[in-house]
């Protein structure tokens, strides 16, 4: 179980001191798939980061398993929005990077991140180049290697934002799929909200300035998630609720509301 | 469209040569000054002084200093280098040393190098040193602040320690701009080595070229400093084929990074 208690987070700025995430408290169950959904500028990614241990937070505490954390760990691994592969290395070396900066050889993490780029659908392109890949295909060389440190915790941040729509969809129901396999603990940050209601267990609402918690969404979708399930009652349901809860934040009448 | 690409890729600059060749031929048959003998009767001493033992006993001297000169040089300024680019601390103390001696034109630091290292070959080896140490330096501490801070961050992510960062991602990172910096390196240090054999020693090309000159034998002079340009032509382009050896992801990317398959993999 991850344990986030009362983060806050400040910036130093020029005008001042900025309040990105204030008094954040929520509980990520194991194996669960908990979505963070807020407008640009509520801090969720942040709070992403903060639990990835690469932001230290102004108060509180992440625990995870009961113990807090200090930095990044063996524990978990991260998915970046725009794919951060090295451009002078093969799919295969990118795959396997996460292992090699955690101490193996690079030939052993190259090998090691074979199956992950099998499971990812690009055995076929192992010795490519980044630049030769499109953007949901990069993502999928950064999927897989955060699957092959094998981590407890999947964090992604907004990984499909940089994405087309249709490919981004795609790229949804191959994680869903991939998830049904092998159920990770997933951290997944969006400003989507159909994103957030097709992939979640539970959305978490956030509010923006400060960036604080507005409200916990349950998604009682039967799994294995189909495609078509987009079109169900609940599911617009779900997405008309987080659409109400977001609308005054960004301050857009009700007329652009969608169906 | 092609035909025309082709046209000024490879026809434009040897009829640029063509042109320049006939001017300087016209003038020296004019007889204009002793500084333009024609073009043909340098060539023609040229075959002569580069088969000549003197003009290949100095080649060797002059090409000896660089290659004892320069790789060391080129180590220790690509090591600075990461150091300035890198840590803050590194930089405040060293930057303003670097650029004093960028803008210090070396020959006026001719005379202490020979006061220290005395009349021969050390003097010229301190020469090119100052003459290229800074300039890998300079070229390598910016390649290391084009590093993607994402790209670190990433690997923080993964648990990479400073040394492994710095090994798989800020060393290729600083690539592209560290050889930039050996090419214009590679271009001082022959200029180094013939001013210093110039000033200082009097042997090597550089040497050669003043006696020449104090002898006005024009034609031999021309004929040494085109093998001087040739060399440094030849220079360059070894260091560019070993740039395009070095960094295999640089070579196809003309149309830059969005040309790719489509998204068909899943």
């Amino acid at each position: 179980m991850i344990e986030i208690k009362e983060i806050s987070r400040t910036f130093q700025t020029r005008e001042g001191e900025f309040e990105a995430l204030s008094d954040v408290s929520f509980e990520v169950r194991d194996n669960e798939f908990f979505s963070i959904l807020g407008p640009s500028g509520c801090g969720k990614t942040t709070l992403l980061k903060i639990v990835a241990g690469l932001v230290k937070p102004t108060n509180g505490a992440i625990l995870v398993d009961g113990s807090a954390i200090s930095g990044p760990g063996e524990d978990r691994a991260m998915v970046f929005q725009q794919f951060v592969l090295l451009p002078w290395a093969d799919v295969l070396t990118n795959a396997g990077f996460g292992l090699e900066m955690r101490g193996a050889p690079r030939k052993e993490s190259r090998e090691r991140a074979r199956p992950f780029l099998d499971q990812v659908g690009l055995s076929r392109f192992v010795n490519h180049y980044p630049h030769e890949l499109s953007g949901g295909m990069q993502q999928r060389v950064g999927l897989a290697r955060a699957l092959a440190v094998n981590p407890d915790i999947l964090l992604m941040d907004e990984p499909f934002g940089a994405l087309d729509a249709q490919t981004r969809q795609l790229m949804q129901e191959d994680l869903t799929d991939l998830w049904d396999k092998e159920k990770k603990t997933v951290i997944f940050v969006t400003h989507s909200m159909d994103e957030a209601a097709y992939l979640s267990d539970r959305v978490l609402v956030m509010d923006t300035h400060p960036g604080r918690v507005k409200e916990l969404i349950d998604i009682p979708l039967e799994r294995p998630r189909k495609p078509s399930v987009r079109s169900s009652p609940v599911f617009t349901e779900l997405t008309t609720r987080m659409w109400q809860l977001l609308r005054g934040m960004i301050g857009v009448p009700d007329e652009l509301a969608p169906e | 469209m092609r035909l025309k690409n082709t046209l000024s890729n490879s026809v434009l600059p040897v009829v640029g040569l063509l042109i320049g060749f006939a001017v300087w031929e016209t003038i020296g048959r004019l007889d204009l000054s002793p500084a333009f003998p024609p073009l043909t009767d340098v060539l023609a001493t040229s075959v002569e002084v580069w088969t000549s033992e003197r003009f290949l006993t100095n080649l060797q001297d002059s090409l000896g200093s660089v290659a004892i000169a320069l790789p060391p040089t080129i180590l220790v300024g690509v090591l600075v280098g990461i150091l300035v680019g890198r840590y803050r601390i590194a930089e405040w103390a060293l930057d303003v040393y670097i650029n004093t001696f960028l803008s210090i034109p070396v020959v006026a630091l001719i005379p202490i190098l020979v006061l220290i290292f005395g009349l021969g070959r050390g003097s010229i080896l301190a020469t090119i040193f100052i003459y290229t140490f800074f300039v890998v330096v300079v070229n390598t501490s910016s390649g290391v602040k084009t590093t993607d801070p994402n790209l670190v961050e990433m690997a923080k992510s993964y648990l990479g320690t400073e040394r492994r960062i710095v090994r798989r991602i800020v060393l290729p990172a600083a690539l592209p701009l560290t050889l930039a910096g050996v090419r214009i390196a590679t271009g001082r240090a022959i200029k180094g080595v013939i001013i210093a054999e110039q000033v200082i020693g009097l042997i090597g090309l550089g040497g050669m070229i003043q006696r020449l000159g104090g002898a006005f034998r024009v034609e031999e002079l021309y004929a040494t400093i085109l093998a001087i340009g040739f060399l440094g032509l030849i220079s360059m382009e070894l260091v560019r084929w070993g740039e395009r050896l070095a960094m295999p992801w640089m070579r196809d990317r003309v149309n830059g990074a969005s040309a790719g398959p489509a998204e068909n993999a899943a």
